[in-house]
């Protein structure tokens, strides 16, 4: 394929939030149209990304080792973590289920916080292969993020329905914030990475 | 008026105006010439394959139509009973606002801000800011805060979450079915009419047709 040049190597900034383009020049520094500020590239994205990517990394390991809720049943109280629900569904046969909460509390967080740290390896070495693959994967990130609420949700529903005092009660644990706090770094890193970065080193 | 008007009135607008007739890649930054797909058709980057324009049969008179029934559904989602539970003698309903409500009697508040924002707030400014710019579009009356809401609207997109709260919802039920007897209520409904007509609202939404045409009110 022949190199094909980007508008920014051609003068021109496009708005981050119009799309409209404007020439390179130090007196417009906001848009014509939109009155937006212009940045060639998102500003410092490469260090906020690495910056969000590592807390939500950090606070990976809280979410998964407290429990994100307590089922209490005729007095007894019984901890689940977030692996320890996906247990007990498989264990009362709602496999579907329990596949469909494993991809969107385990296998989407962890594959965001890899595929994120792979892309910004990407762009710190200057890989030069599988550019289009490369967006692919970030659309990718960028769209699965927030179906990792999923858990969030869940519980938000049971803790307000389960709530019969001593007889049955469902309390929302330590984790759960933990959890939150990932979902929202991670989706906020993959806001905050720019995809342009990995093709202006082709 | 008609969208092919439109794009001739943007054109000699962006000629007279910016003097730039390219356009580039939001997500590979190249160089392009504006496509200006017709009705049905795509229009994607040749070099990563992003999806630049979608254009929609009367976006603007959609997306007008379209938030109007999502501001007047919002209300029965919220306040009415989503689910109810029958369980060891107990009965409780839970709706959106319980939720919260509950996990900040639990002192996460952290949790409990983030379930009201992704699932009442978003969800709602979504559908005003989208009122709106469309109402504004619609009956062509310049405003200077077209362009902010815009903005607002974009970056708000991805936090309003009620396709994934419904999910919860079908996954909380799921769990609960086996130890006790539920009940839908009016409000899920409503929700599930809510979630219809947000999810036709972002598709029916062109967004480089309403910028377009906020440049061409704000001239």
């Amino acid at each position: 394929m022949k190199p094909k040049k980007s508008a920014l190597n051609q003068g021109f900034i496009r708005c981050h939030d119009c799309g409209c383009l404007s020439k390179q020049t130090d007196k417009n520094s906001h848009c014509r149209l939109c009155g937006g500020r212009l940045h060639p590239r998102l500003p410092n994205s490469f260090q906020r990304t690495a910056a969000l990517l590592l807390s939500a990394f950090c606070l990976y390991i809280p979410a998964n080792i407290f429990p994100i809720m307590t089922v209490t049943r005729l007095g007894v109280g019984e901890p689940h973590t977030i692996v320890g629900g996906i247990i007990a569904l498989i264990h009362s046969n709602m496999m579907p289920i329990a596949m469909l909460v494993l991809v969107a509390s385990i296998l989407v967080p962890l594959l965001k916080l890899l595929g994120l740290g792979l892309l910004l390896l990407n762009v710190h070495y200057r890989w030069k292969a599988h550019a289009k693959k490369w967006t692919i994967m970030y659309r990718i990130i960028a769209f699965v993020g927030r179906w990792s609420m999923l858990d969030i949700f869940m519980i938000s529903i049971l803790v307000s329905l389960v709530d019969m005092g001593g007889v049955a009660q469902v309390i929302a644990g330590p984790a759960a914030t933990a959890f939150a706090a990932v979902v929202v770094l991670t989706m906020l890193a993959a806001k905050n990475f720019d995809p342009r970065l990995v093709w202006d080193n082709q | 008026m008609s969208e092919d008007n439109i794009l001739i009135h943007y054109e000699h607008y962006s000629q007279n105006m910016t003097k730039i007739n390219f356009t580039a890649c939001p997500e590979c930054d190249l160089l392009l010439n504006p496509a200006e797909p017709v009705v049905g058709d795509k229009a994607h980057c040749p070099r990563c394959g992003y999806l630049l324009q979608r254009p929609r049969k009367q976006s603007i008179e959609r997306t007008f139509a379209l938030s109007i029934a999502g501001l007047i559904l919002i209300f029965p989602a919220n306040l009415m009973p989503l689910v109810g539970i029958k369980m060891l003698g107990g009965a409780k309903d839970g709706t959106l606002w319980s939720g919260v409500v509950t996990l900040f009697e639990e002192h996460l508040w952290g949790v409990a801000v983030l379930v009201f924002l992704s699932s009442i707030l978003f969800p709602l400014l979504n559908i005003i800011l989208s009122l709106l710019i469309s109402g504004h579009l619609y009956f062509k009356k310049p405003n200077h805060y077209l362009a902010h809401w815009m903005r607002w609207l974009q970056h708000m997109d991805e936090w309003a979450m009620l396709e994934v709260y419904m999910l919860g919802i079908i996954v909380a039920c799921v769990k609960l079915s086996s130890t006790s007897e539920l009940k839908f209520g009016f409000g899920l409904y409503a929700f599930v009419a809510l979630l219809t007509v947000a999810v036709m609202l972002a598709s029916s939404l062109d967004k480089v047709l309403f910028w377009r045409q906020i440049g061409q009110l704000n001239k």
